[in-house]
């Protein structure tokens, strides 16, 4: 049984929002899994989409190598022209340890993926 | 189990081992094996996952760069004292310098942050035959009795 569940095929009811990708992840998200994680934000990326939203709800620890993955993810954005990474988080371990290497500075967050979506749309 | 000396006192230390395939699919199992270490040694919850967590961060690093090893294993060790828990994660790897886009370096460096951050004490032994990362964490003192009578 896997620890860890991944998906990129998150559907959001807006049309208005065409360069939005949504990936959800859930469980102990390891070095086993970050580079799945790479993978689906590099793809994201390079088909356009400028807005990700990275919807950790679900999830109860996240390493070192995956903060890298999503500080990546906002350099990679920037290379591409600009963009914003939104992260949907809750976990009180989790968002200590995006506090701790300064995640938290370079991400926006929110509460639930809804609130995430809304945000967006207002800004988009 | 064995007692040693210590200052003036004797304290017992108990220590156990567990040597692991260096592959990324043996992370849930060394930090299922820590969280069962520091729980036994008596950390509070918020302690044993901050212990968790560092170890975590040092067997990934032991994967990355234990893949020279030549029996490819990560090799983990635990001592308990009276109120000290050290984790020793060793490799016999050697550290090589990747070649790295900006976004690639933007995701690397840090997981020694992480682990100073959330144990009392890291060490970290570099040397030629391979690398050693000492993690250790203290026990709150137990709450003083009132004496009564």
């Amino acid at each position: 049984m896997r620890s860890f569940y991944i998906a990129d095929d998150v559907q959001i009811d807006d049309d208005d929002c065409p360069d939005v990708a949504v990936v959800a992840l859930g469980g102990e998200v390891d070095y086993e899994v970050s580079p799945q994680l790479r993978t689906r934000v590099v793809r994201a990326i390079k088909e356009g989409r400028r807005r990700l939203i990275l919807d950790l709800t679900d999830v109860t620890f996240i390493d070192s190598t995956a903060i890298g993955v999503i500080a990546g993810a906002v350099e990679r954005l920037d290379e591409a022209g600009g963009g914003s990474l939104a992260v949907v988080c809750t976990h009180e371990k989790v968002l200590q340890i995006l506090e701790i290497t300064g995640l938290d500075s370079v991400i926006t967050l929110y509460r639930s993926r809804d609130e995430a979506v809304s945000a967006l749309a207002l800004a988009g | 189990m064995r007692r040693v000396p210590s200052g003036s006192h004797t304290v017992t230390v108990s220590a156990s081992e567990l040597h692991m395939p260096a592959r990324r699919s043996e992370l849930g199992a060394a930090r299922k094996y820590a969280g069962e270490v520091a729980k036994a040694f008596g950390l509070d919850a918020d302690a044993c996952y901050e212990f968790v967590y560092a170890v975590n961060e040092a067997v990934t690093n032991a994967i990355r760069h234990g893949a020279s090893d030549e029996d490819g294993m990560v090799h983990l060790s635990v001592v308990a004292d009276a109120d000290r828990l050290t984790f020793a994660v060793s490799d016999r790897g050697t550290f090589t310098m990747p070649v790295l886009d900006s976004a690639e370096t933007v995701e690397h460096g840090r997981g020694l942050a992480l682990m100073a951050s959330l144990v009392d004490e890291v060490q970290l032994y570099i040397e030629p035959g391979g690398t050693t990362v000492r993690l250790s964490k203290t026990r709150a003192p137990e709450p003083v009795r009132a004496r009564t009578g």
